[in-house]
């Protein structure tokens, strides 16, 4: 297979998007209201990501030992990569340390957007399987946990939502597909509500520091069109429980 | 996490109250680094202390012959090998698996850590790895650095960097002939020992962020009133509301970013941490090279460093 | 930077809309008009509610500065000067006074863990349960010995919330025998939000099929009682061995389980004990598929987010006698019909 371009002079990419466009998106909240409490499916592009809520719950009713915290509710976020998710099939040891930091670094930004002093010694857990991937990981991630602990009711300081962007030569190009990722140097950005202010940025490529802005401009843009998407299901899915409730 | 390590209410009210003054428990600024000190272990190469303030860092670089990787029989292997043991402080607990396997005790700061290094400096191609490869797909040279945190005092990423870069940086591998599917090693007594071919010197720099009015008010508030402090000790570390680790190499490039969570934290002033920590790299840089300089200059003159040591006053008496 | 171009899925919603257009036109505006009332009303994380000082700032809200923003998605609720959201979701919130239906997870010192679907388990004190012996009788380290004969991990009650502590979760009694253990049934759970509020929430319902919508969302049918059966039973049985707990109580410093004998007062014991068997009664074959019945019914409206009370889940009852066996109602479109079936004759009749 001939090297695809990944943006061509043309001005259009290898998926046929321009550089300011998202993939398509589409997500859904309480899509399992008998397992969980809170439950959300987003869709961006061909990554598909499955997320789970219990809780806030009895710390003694975790599966895994947690001491109870007096501040705010412990987080717990389990990310698991079914074989089948790849485009190779590949069985991936569960505490694979990759998999283990992008819980962390979910965890850490979850905490602080949670009103803490509500959830005292608590529990919530987060169990996030991925049902397919495509890039943009830990966006992904990250908005259907904001998407299912809104549907848990959870109290929420506001949305998190994220993106990850690429730079290819002098252009930004906006939420990457694994193809992409893999030629580009790319950072994930995660922005609170519709502000300017980020809550989870993370770059793991080598990247000239005078482009940074750029992708971060970029990036932040995209995260608030990916909020008013979250947004509007929300609402929706609000409209319709209590147009039934009565 | 071993041990919780508890500040009273007062303390806390004290350390921030002193930060929004711009002055630190140590006298320093907000943006100050503590003084790096450098220290390479003469009898050796590639054995490396740092120290940060009281925050101190071995770091062991060695090298054998092994066989690379399958699907990857042009590279040499590179291996970077933390583990935090309560020695340095009783916050951590013995983590059981050796040598990169997570055990479940292993806390998130810890395999952060170990993360955030491994980003930094392998992911990074600091290391040439097609420089380590002797016999395309059977042998290749096998580098492994081994941290030691030996004292706990914030900031052990940045000191493990450092540590890291700069026993790169030192080492210097056997040399080795190569012919057919023979090798010969040499000593080091019979042909000088070869260095290895570092492409760039990533370092990092975590900053920390502190909001005295509470951490609600950066959610939503216009205010800009968080404070960013630049190599916090441990009670800073443990009191900071979220940090941001950024490494970078002289060249301008970022290696690695990372912030999750904590406060949230203007594009902007992002952006001036960024340009603030390359300022501090290209200096750390450069000390890093003084030291590598006057470290090769002893060897060079092992004369002049013996009549320095205690052990030769000694043994002439 | 210019504006980001995104694509999203196009919705099937359309389709939806033009099959109720069939319906009738007037009907569709007035749903309307509500339905606009109420997406002002939503609200979701982080949208401001209102930078009015003035409002006290109650449950899913929470403020900086004098701007007050909504920390769910959910529904503006304003008692005077109060202000809370109420989300569409959520774990139960215990308040006093509430009727719950909950399970034993923990025995522990003097006390029982229940589960009862909040945010912390509630407590059971050993003090706040009729033991066997009547209602005044002292509680002995026996008692407590024995606190796993009484209700052990996964046994079932019913019980109300005596007071809540100051981080939400609540302590239990059941010193009333309209509550304890629950017998000769199947437990459903439902969202707490979607039982309707009432004064009483144990009810009988046609077909010898009795039901307690816990206000957490859990629920007990089960087959009705026989008035002159001991346990559980309606008010009048209750007074009766009020009186006579009171009676005995005295000549009854040291119990013992289970003794066979005629005079009254062993026999009210006996009959305390019953509280605590483990044994159903014998259960006919047709109670037994009106119970599943009134499960599926209970579980088709909830599934299809239909609030329910005792007339309601009769109503689903009856419409589901004309959808054939009881297995047919766990079909989802069987289901999303009878929910609709309950929610059209409910607007027939106004």
């Amino acid at each position: 297979m001939s090297r695809m371009e990944v943006y061509s002079p043309e001005g259009l990419r290898m998926d046929g998007r321009r550089w300011n466009e998202l993939r398509q998106f589409s997500c859904q909240t309480n899509t399992h209201p008998n397992a969980s409490d809170g439950s959300s499916y987003v869709r961006q592009g061909n990554t598909v990501v499955l997320c789970l809520v219990k809780g806030p719950m009895d710390t003694n009713r975790a599966t895994s030992t947690t001491r109870a915290s007096a501040d705010g509710p412990v987080l717990n976020i389990n990310v698991s990569y079914p074989p089948f998710a790849g485009i190779e099939r590949k069985k991936r040891s569960k505490n694979e340390r990759r998999l283990s930091e992008l819980s962390i670094v979910l965890e850490r930004c979850f905490l602080k957007t949670i009103v803490l002093k509500n959830y005292a010694r608590t529990v919530i857990e987060v169990n996030l399987t991925i049902l397919s991937f495509d890039g943009g990981l830990l966006a992904a991630c990250c908005n259907s946990i904001t998407l299912a602990l809104i549907d848990a009711g959870i109290s929420l300081y506001d949305y998190v939502s994220a993106v990850s962007v690429g730079i290819y030569s002098e252009t930004a190009l906006l939420d990457l597909n694994s193809l992409e990722e893999s030629d580009l140097s790319f950072v994930t950005v995660g922005v609170v509500g519709d502000s300017d202010k980020l809550n989870l940025i993370m770059c793991e490529d080598r990247l000239p520091l005078d482009k940074l802005e750029r992708l971060i401009n970029l990036g932040i843009q995209g995260c608030h069109q990916l909020r008013k998407l979250m947004n509007d299901t929300v609402k929706e899915v609000g409209v319709e429980l209590l147009s039934k409730r009565q | 996490m071993g041990l919780d390590y508890n500040i009273s209410n007062n303390e806390q009210q004290f350390v921030l109250d002193a930060l929004k003054e711009n002055t630190r428990l140590d006298g320093r600024k907000l943006l100050d680094m503590r003084n790096v000190e450098i220290q390479i272990f003469p009898d050796e190469y590639g054995h490396v202390d740092v120290k940060l303030g009281k925050t101190e860092v071995a770091c062991k670089i060695s090298a054998s012959i092994e066989q690379p990787y399958k699907d990857r029989p042009f590279e040499g292997l590179f291996q970077i090998n933390t583990e935090i043991s309560p020695m340095c402080s009783p916050f951590f607990e013995v983590s059981q698996g050796a040598s990169g396997g997570t055990s479940s005790r292993q806390t998130s700061e810890e395999i952060l850590i170990s993360r955030m290094i491994e980003k930094s400096v392998r992911r990074s191609n600091a290391l040439d790895l097609e420089n380590l490869c002797l016999v395309a797909g059977s042998k290749c040279w096998s580098v492994r650095a081994d941290l030691h945190f030996l004292n706990y005092d914030g900031n052990f990423i940045d000191a493990s960097c450092i540590a890291v870069m700069t026993a790169l940086l030192h080492f210097k591998r056997p040399d080795v002939e190569v012919s057919g599917d023979d090798i010969v090693v040499f000593d080091t007594k019979q042909r000088d020992p070869v260095p290895l071919s570092i492409l760039h010197i990533p370092l990092c720099v975590t900053f920390n962020f502190y909001n005295p009015n509470g951490d609600e008010e950066n959610i939503k508030g216009e205010s800009n009133g968080e404070l960013i402090v630049v190599d916090t000790n441990l009670i800073e570390e443990r009191l900071s509301l979220g940090s941001m680790t950024i490494t970078l190499n002289k060249n301008q490039e970022v290696c690695q970013l990372l912030k999750s969570g904590g406060l949230n934290i203007d594009a902007s002033l992002i952006m001036n941490c960024c340009t603030y920590a390359a300022k501090i790299v290209s200096q750390l840089t450069d000390q890093i090279h003084r030291v590598l300089k006057e470290d090769e200059h002893k060897r060079i003159n092992p004369t002049e460093q013996k009549e320095l040591q205690t052990v030769n006053s000694r043994e002439a008496s | 930077m210019s504006n980001i171009i995104s694509i999203t899925r196009p919705s099937v919603k359309q389709a939806k809309d033009e099959d109720s257009d069939d319906m009738d036109i007037d009907e569709e505006l007035n749903l309307n008009d509500a339905k606009a009332k109420e997406i002002q009303d939503i609200v979701v994380p982080g949208e401001l509610i209102t930078d009015d000082p003035s409002w006290m700032r109650g449950h899913g809200t929470y403020y900086l500065g004098e701007k007050t923003y909504s920390a769910v998605a959910g529904v503006i609720l304003r008692v005077n000067k109060l202000l809370s959201v109420i989300p569409f979701k959520g774990r139960y919130n215990p308040e006093t006074g509430d009727h719950v239906v909950g399970r034993i997870v923990d025995v522990t010192n003097k006390r029982w863990k229940v589960d009862v679907g909040a945010e912390h388990d509630a407590v059971l004190m050993l003090g706040a349960v009729n033991l066997p012996g009547g209602v005044l009788r002292r509680k002995s380290e026996t008692d407590e010995l024995q606190m796993r004969s009484f209700l052990k991990e996964g046994d079932l009650l019913n019980a109300e919330v005596q007071s809540v502590f100051h981080d939400g979760s609540a302590a239990l009694h059941t010193r009333s025998l309209r509550y304890g253990k629950l017998r000769n049934g199947i437990f459903v759970s439902i969202p707490s939000n979607l039982i309707i509020r009432a004064k009483n929430y144990a009810h009988d319902l046609p077909g010898g099929v009795s039901v307690i919508f816990g206000v957490n969302g859990y629920c007990w049918l089960y087959k009705t009682k026989l008035d002159n059966s001991p346990g559980v039973g309606p008010k009048s049985s209750l007074e009766r061995k009020f009186e006579a707990g009171v009676k005995m109580d005295a000549a009854n410093s040291a119990f013992s389980p289970g003794m066979g004998s005629d005079a009254p007062n062993k026999l009210e014991e006996k009959a305390s004990w019953d509280i605590y068997s483990d044994k159903n009664d014998s259960i006919s074959a047709t109670t037994k598929e009106t119970i599943s019945r009134y499960r599926n019914s209970l579980l088709a409206l909830s599934n299809f987010n239909v609030a329910v009370n005792e007339t309601r889940l009769a109503k689903a009852y009856e419409i589901s006698l004309g959808y054939g066996d009881v297995s047919e109602l766990v079909k989802s479109d069987i289901q999303k019909s009878i929910a609709e079936d309950l929610i059209n004759d409910e607007k027939m009749r106004g």
